[in-house]
């Protein structure tokens, strides 16, 4: 038992979007556009050219937040949102009946239809592939060219997460709704 | 339950089908759902990859010039990831989107699967499928649609110089160069570098003995120009670099005409004129000299004609108040810049490395490396390093000797032409335009793209349409491909062993691309083809030799058959002996030689190799990994034999300055109405060769021009909107982007849209292709292409 989360050096990101490819090909996501379960998010620089603000055009990785008091799971009727026991949010596509919910709960916009198999998926932090093979990085940490992504135990206190954590100043999105994210954006 | 579109169906529902002609062709097309027993197939187009049994495959990835390294899962004999390689200390464990993406170029349905031979006209994409010793009988002896090769060279009575040929980068591009270049012996080569960055190669080569490689990991101050390291990766600079950016130990400053990712990183941007680089570092240097801010005893040491070099610059007034005018950067601004540089420990001005410019390049990149050198750093940690290269045994080839080839003749308006690659631009137009000294009759052609990729398309169109015979081998069947008369299929980099490579600089290593599977379809891979088109060649074109070649004649005087024979082995005139051994087998010796079975074994386990590498390699921490020791980098290794030639005398003899000098026909300006257009990559693509791969093409779905909002509003111009723009070489139609990232007068488009080819289903129409409107300039040092001088007219439509 772990309870996985994954730490953000979130400034490295260049949004080459490596993650996101590297995590369809791992996971087998269904082609499109629209279709993702990790993105970069992006925006455009403040000012009129030449005068643009250079600190205003950031690029912010972001995925499932992989929450302790997470909302998709509270609003699900068929309690097909569940925790695993390492405290991933994961989604029971047997038990989805794609009534939504979970996507109009989620403050993270996290969640997509997978019109395979016509339910909801979203991030599994590569559970049921390279962590049930032993692997310990998730696709989207190894594949990483600036390196933004280390994975790990938040209750190993000798975890490079949590030594990250211990020695860096981070932040979690939207902290202010009480969802306990697992995933800290280093500062 | 999944009712995922299963890729058989998806070839088969494809809606290209469109190879018309032969009996046997009627639905077998360049798409086909036709299968081999042997052949794997994915199930899905992405694979969620599985628990049980899998191999890893040590790969080099193809799918741009980088060469980063991999391993390939493969799964029931198919590719379901590809994952990064911890080994090898140019790619830091990593794959970017590109790199993961691979797996879709090997699985592209609209991928050349079988031989095929033209039946329609040039362009119409009208082919059917044969047996590779119909395509090699079809280029020997031609068609009722196209002459062959033998019929070509005897009506040239042996000129060999007749045939041209042409290859991208790659790993396999020296095979192909030793069956068209030294086995066939034709001279007329042209390939990516005078499309792509000669002008910084020579340019760093003569002023400072290298092109080197920057010490991103310990620099700390940057200045980079017109290269965007955010999106046109390089490793290992891009990955080294962004994790310092943003006040973290790299002081980073960006010059470029728009507002780029690499920018979003950086301390300061400037919104540099195109074209106009050299006037800000001359504006620099003006600085250094004036208040002597240089490295004295570097200078006085390794210096070739500093002294004339600082007179150079102070006496024309190179002032950041003259530059500001020119650069649109504010004079303030350089002299900070150029004070900052000199002050810091390790700066580094970058390289840059992408295509030419401007028709100053060359004197540009000579201002760069001097600037460079005036801060000392260079051949030390933090600077530009020289490094070190690991050997392996060179590889004979047995060239044979032909007294009718004549030399080649692309040298109109070229200070220094390229002996080996000439200048795309100069040969095809000297061919259209006549002249030519004797005629080009055949274009041998290898996973390169000219359409897409030199200026002025049209001309390119109309030069193959020129030729009695067009041959090409590739993955896809490119724009290029559709006017060619015989197509050979080539299997991707993830079904082919290619031969072993060394990468060298401040941790060298040896790697080797492994097959991760066996080449799908009739693919084959490139040594086994050369190997087989030139068996077929040797004979009858030595029977043209013996026809016209009176050195031959003359040698074979009195000689009997067998001792003709011998001659004909012992002179090279066996096309074929160069690839007796298959790859695997010519590696293994090459490495077992240089370095022991061991370290063969290593390679092939690992896929890199370098000594000590059991003692140096560990793993830091999750992510990163130590390759060398710090004290075994090879970051000192010139010492006394550096040389920096600030005034390069002998230039003067082939008309170019020996030090670089601006010329005000080089200020910027842009008529009236009309736009500047400024070309460049992104992360998610690698130019035309990617635009068909379906992963890809979900991050960036086409290509757009970005025009300035604020001009686009004025024009009416909203987001999507389709706009015609028009050179005077060209017009194209693209949707727009207006963006505050680009100035008022110019305009901005990503490279390798707008494919031709109705073969390639993603990439046919999608977007526009700048080559298509790029006027076909030269600079005049080595003829190279010049990408930023063209202007143009917008109008939406």
């Amino acid at each position: 038992m772990a309870r996985y989360g994954m730490a953000l050096d979130y400034k490295n990101c260049i949004n080459c979007r490596a993650c996101e490819v590297a995590c369809k090909e791992e996971n087998g996501v269904e082609l499109g556009a629209e279709k993702h379960r990790i993105w970069v998010g992006s925006n455009n620089p403040d000012g009129e050219w030449p005068n643009l603000s250079l600190s205003s055009a950031v690029f912010l990785p972001s995925q499932c937040q992989h929450c302790e008091e997470a909302p998709c799971q509270e609003v699900c009727p068929t309690n097909a949102t569940y925790y695993n026991d390492d405290g991933i949010v994961l989604v029971d596509s047997d038990k989805c009946i794609l009534c939504t919910y979970c996507m109009n709960a989620c403050p993270y916009d996290a969640r997509y239809v997978d019109e395979r198999t016509m339910t909801v998926d979203k991030c599994t932090f590569c559970s049921d592939t390279r962590l049930a093979r032993g692997e310990t990085t998730t696709a989207c940490q190894a594949t990483c060219p600036t390196k933004v992504r280390t994975f790990g135990d938040l209750d190993d206190p000798n975890s490079e997460i949590s030594q990250l954590l211990e020695n860096r100043e981070h932040f979690s999105l939207k902290a202010h709704l009480g969802t306990k994210p697992k995933l800290f954006y280093l500062r | 339950m999944q009712v995922e579109i299963s890729r058989r169906k998806f070839l088969q529902g494809s809606v290209a089908l469109s190879i018309v002609g032969g009996t046997a062709v009627s639905t077998t097309s360049l798409l086909s759902g036709e299968q081999e027993e042997h052949h794997t197939l994915p199930e899905n187009i992405t694979t969620k990859t599985g628990t049980g049994k899998a191999e890893n495959i040590p790969f080099l990835c193809g799918i741009c010039v980088n060469k980063c390294a991999g391993f390939a899962r493969v799964e029931n004999g198919v590719i379901t990831k590809l994952n990064p390689n911890p080994y090898f200390p140019k790619s830091r464990n990593m794959l970017c989107p590109r790199g993961n993406a691979g797996i879709q170029t090997t699985y592209d349905p609209d991928r050349l699967k079988y031989p095929l031979i033209r039946i329609g006209e040039r362009g119409d994409g009208k082919y059917k499928r044969v047996s590779w010793d119909e395509a090699y009988e079809a280029i020997l002896n031609g068609t009722d649609k196209f002459k062959g090769i033998k019929h070509i060279l005897d009506e040239e009575k042996d000129n060999r110089a007749t045939i041209g040929y042409c290859n991208g980068e790659g790993l396999s591009k020296e095979g192909f160069e030793v069956l068209v270049g030294e086995k066939i012996g034709s001279p007329n080569y042209v390939d990516e570098i005078s499309i792509c960055l000669e002008t910084t190669l020579g340019a760093y080569v003569n002023t400072i003995g290298t092109y080197g490689e920057a010490d991103l990991n310990n620099a700390d101050y940057l200045i980079i120009a017109g290269a965007n390291r955010a999106e046109a990766i390089i490793t290992p600079d891009t990955m080294d670099m962004f994790k310092r950016t943003q006040r973290r130990g790299l002081k980073t400053i960006v010059l470029d005409p728009r507002f780029t990712n690499t920018a979003a990183k950086a301390d300061r941007w400037y919104a540099v004129n195109p074209g106009t680089d050299l006037a800000f570092v001359l504006a620099l240097t003006y600085v250094v000299m004036n208040e002597a801010l240089y490295d004295k005893d570097f200078v006085t040491k390794h210096g070739v004609g500093f002294e004339e070099y600082k007179n150079h610059i102070l006496s024309h007034k190179y002032t950041p108040e003259w530059a500001e005018k020119i650069t649109n950067i504010p004079a303030k601004e350089i002299y900070k810049t150029a004070r900052e540089f000199m002050a810091a420990e390790h700066p580094i001005y970058y390289q840059g490395r992408r295509s030419v410019f401007s028709k100053n390049d060359f004197q540009l990149r000579r201002a760069m490396a001097i600037f460079q050198a005036l801060s000392g750093n260079l051949d030390k940690k933090g600077g530009i390093i020289y490094g070190q290269k690991l050997a392996l045994p060179k590889e004979e080839v047995n060239s044979p000797m032909y007294a009718q080839v004549k030399d080649r003749f692309d040298k109109d308006g070229i200070a220094i032409p390229a002996q080996k690659t000439g200048s795309w631009i100069v040969f095809r137009n000297m061919v259209l335009e006549g002249k030519a000294p004797y005629p080009i009759r055949a274009m041998f052609m290898r996973k390169h793209n000219p359409l897409a990729g030199v200026p002025n398309t049209a001309k390119t169109v109309e030069f193959l349409k020129k030729m009695d015979l067009n041959v090409m081998i590739d993955i896809l069947p490119s724009d290029t491909a559709m006017y060619a008369d015989v197509i050979l299929p080539e299997a991707s980099y993830l079904e082919r062993t290619s031969p072993v490579a060394s990468y060298g600089f401040l941790e060298p290593a040896i790697v080797q691309r492994r097959a991760a599977i066996k080449p799908l379809f009739e693919t084959k891979v490139p040594e086994q083809i050369y190997k087989e088109l030139a068996e077929k060649l040797s004979k009858p074109l030595w029977e043209i030799t013996k026809k016209y070649d009176e050195d031959v004649q003359d040698d074979l005087k009195g000689k009997s058959k067998e001792e003709e024979e011998k001659y004909y082995k012992a002179n090279g005139f066996d096309l074929a002996d160069a690839w007796e051994k298959p790859v695997e087998e010519a590696n293994k010796e090459r490495v077992a030689k240089a370095f022991g079975e061991k370290a063969w074994k290593t390679l092939e386990e690992k896929g890199v190799f370098y000594p000590e590498m059991e003692k140096y390699h560990k793993q830091l921490n999750p992510n990163e990994f130590q390759y060398y020791p710090d004290n075994k980098k090879y970051y000192t290794t010139r010492k006394d034999a550096l040389k920096v030639v600030f005034n390069f005398k002998n230039l003067t003899k082939k008309g170019v300055d020996a030090m670089p000098t601006w010329y005000d026909k080089w200020n910027f300006s842009v008529p009236d109405g009309q736009f500047r257009l400024v070309t460049g990559r992104h992360a998610q693509f690698t130019q035309s060769g990617t635009t068909n791969n379906m992963m890809l093409r979900d991050l960036i779905p086409t290509n757009y021009i970005w025009i300035n909002s604020r001009v686009a509003s004025q024009r009416g111009i909203k987001f999507g909107d389709v706009v015609e723009v028009k050179s005077s070489v060209g017009k194209i139609t693209i949707k727009a982007y207006p963006t505050e990232k680009i100035a008022p007068n110019q305009i901005f488009m990503l490279h390798g849209f707008g494919g031709s080819s109705e073969k390639m289903e993603m990439a046919y129409g999608n977007g526009g292709n700048d080559a298509a409107i790029i006027e076909d300039k030269i600079e005049p040092v080595y003829g190279a292409a010049v990408m930023h001088e063209t202007n143009v007219e917008i109008r939406k439509v």
